[in-house]
């Protein structure tokens, strides 16, 4: 070998070491990740504002979609970190409105034949009258979803995006790949509805309808099954996930009812943490019934456990 | 007559779900949240279930009776978040516990707090608190 095809040869490793390393560079992966926000961040009062200026969710869906030009396919690369287990504060206990003034009245502005209503079930919970309509094991539903307080984990995958509460194995799927809602001739009133959504960025933006009616939380008004919603999640930082909720419901609501909810992170230091199955129906000590005045009882207390051999042991 | 037969069933199926009870997250009217009870006794079964779980402690009255009170609890995740293990209440852990009781009288309760034997406190409320 001559001096000059050595000299060649060498060239050529170091150029293929230098392409080697270029590629493995986190330079090169710094592209990764997801594109800028349209959607530009609002005050308080700029929502409750954009609620207005829309008479429906899927038209303020459709401004919002508009604004991020569409949205982007999420790309395996650019998928967000919702990692970990989340729950909603109870600091003020489980009002809708995280920011209903305590001991105040629920935020939305409602219809007069649903603000009688929310009145008198306030009225009977002060005299010691209160019925919960998911005693009955159902579901919370959506919106109602948004407010329990138990442990919640976010899946996001380019296609669907899942948001789960531990409540009662209670699954959202939010479809992202671009498909649109069910006829409306083929619409059925479910649970946590029909939810689709896209990306703007790391903002997942979600419409959903095909809901059935129940009540916002205990002490807080009534939906119908016309009830929609728009959402807009985002990570706000390593702790919290943050999400504007817009409902439009006209039976009940005047206007659309802004509330900004947040899950924070809970610590799970040691890894004991787990979220179990949750059979709504596992102890019989559970079981209650609505009394002729409109209250909760319990139907047999039982605690002789001789009798309970079905009942969860530790 | 087959259709007073349909109607006849209907009827009885109404009549059928109006008394139809109810396992689940419910509300807790039927507890007086304006008094409160202390009471002494040994764990006689730990039911970690959800929507909520169950304390059936053994309460011996002054006159040697024994009373099995029921302390209704919080789920089991929200249980762990507090700090309350399965393993914390095995039967026979003696214990003083707090809670608010049945407007009716029957013996059970919102269980508040309890402390064991050794002294552990078990505040199954403190698990909302985001750690």
């Amino acid at each position: 070998m001559t001096y000059r095809s050595k000299i060649f040869r060498g060239s050529l490793s170091v150029l293929a070491i230098g392409v080697l390393l270029s590629a493995c560079s986190p330079s090169n992966t710094s592209t990764a990740g997801p594109p800028a926000s349209q959607i530009p961040e609002r005050t308080r009062e700029q929502n409750i504002e954009l609620g207005r200026k829309y008479n429906s969710a899927s038209r303020l869906y459709q401004a919002l979609r508009d604004e991020a030009k569409g949205g982007q396919p999420l790309t395996a690369t650019a998928i967000p970190d919702w990692s970990g287990v989340y729950t909603r504060p109870a600091i003020k206990g489980f009002t809708f409105d995280p920011d209903q003034p305590e001991g105040g009245p629920p935020t939305a502005k409602l219809t007069p034949e649903y603000q009688k209503k929310l009145e008198k079930r306030i009225n009977d919970v002060k005299h010691g009258i209160e019925w919960d309509p998911i005693s009955t094991c159902a579901p919370p539903g959506m919106p109602r979803w948004l407010t329990e307080p138990f442990l919640r984990e976010f899946i996001v995958t380019p296609n669907q995006t899942w948001l789960m509460n531990e409540m009662v194995n209670d699954v959202r799927r939010v479809y992202t790949d671009g498909r649109e809602h069910i006829p409306e001739e083929d619409r059925l009133p479910i649970p946590d509805g029909d939810s689709i959504g896209f990306w703007d960025g790391s903002k997942l933006v979600i419409h959903t309808n095909q809901l059935q009616s129940g009540i916002y939380q205990r002490s807080n008004p009534d939906y119908t099954d016309q009830v929609e919603t728009v959402e807009i999640w985002q990570k706000k930082d390593d702790k919290t996930m943050g999400v504007d909720v817009w409902v439009y419901d006209p039976p009940v609501l005047v206007e659309a009812w802004y509330v900004r909810q947040n899950y924070l992170k809970v610590s799970d230091a040691d890894k004991s943490l787990r979220i179990r199955y949750w059979n709504c129906g596992e102890n019989p000590n559970n079981s209650v019934f609505q009394t002729k005045d409109g209250t909760t009882q319990f139907k047999n207390l039982n605690f002789d456990t001789k009798d309970n051999k079905e009942k969860g042991k530790p | 007559m087959k259709r007073n037969f349909i109607a006849a069933l209907m009827g009885l199926g109404i009549i059928v779900f109006s008394t139809v009870s109810a396992l689940a997250h419910h509300s807790a009217a039927m507890f007086d949240e304006t008094k409160t009870i202390t009471l002494t006794g040994v764990v006689k079964e730990w039911q970690l279930t959800n929507p909520h779980s169950w304390l059936l402690v053994a309460v011996t009255e002054k006159n040697g009776k024994v009373t099995v009170w029921g302390f209704e609890a919080e789920g089991p995740s929200t249980l762990l978040r507090a700090g309350i293990k399965p393993s914390d209440l095995k039967a026979g852990t003696k214990l003083t516990i707090s809670g608010h009781p049945m407007k009716d009288g029957q013996k059970a309760a919102i269980w508040l707090s309890a402390v064991r034997d050794d002294g552990k406190k078990l505040e199954p409320r403190s698990g909302f608190a985001v750690k």
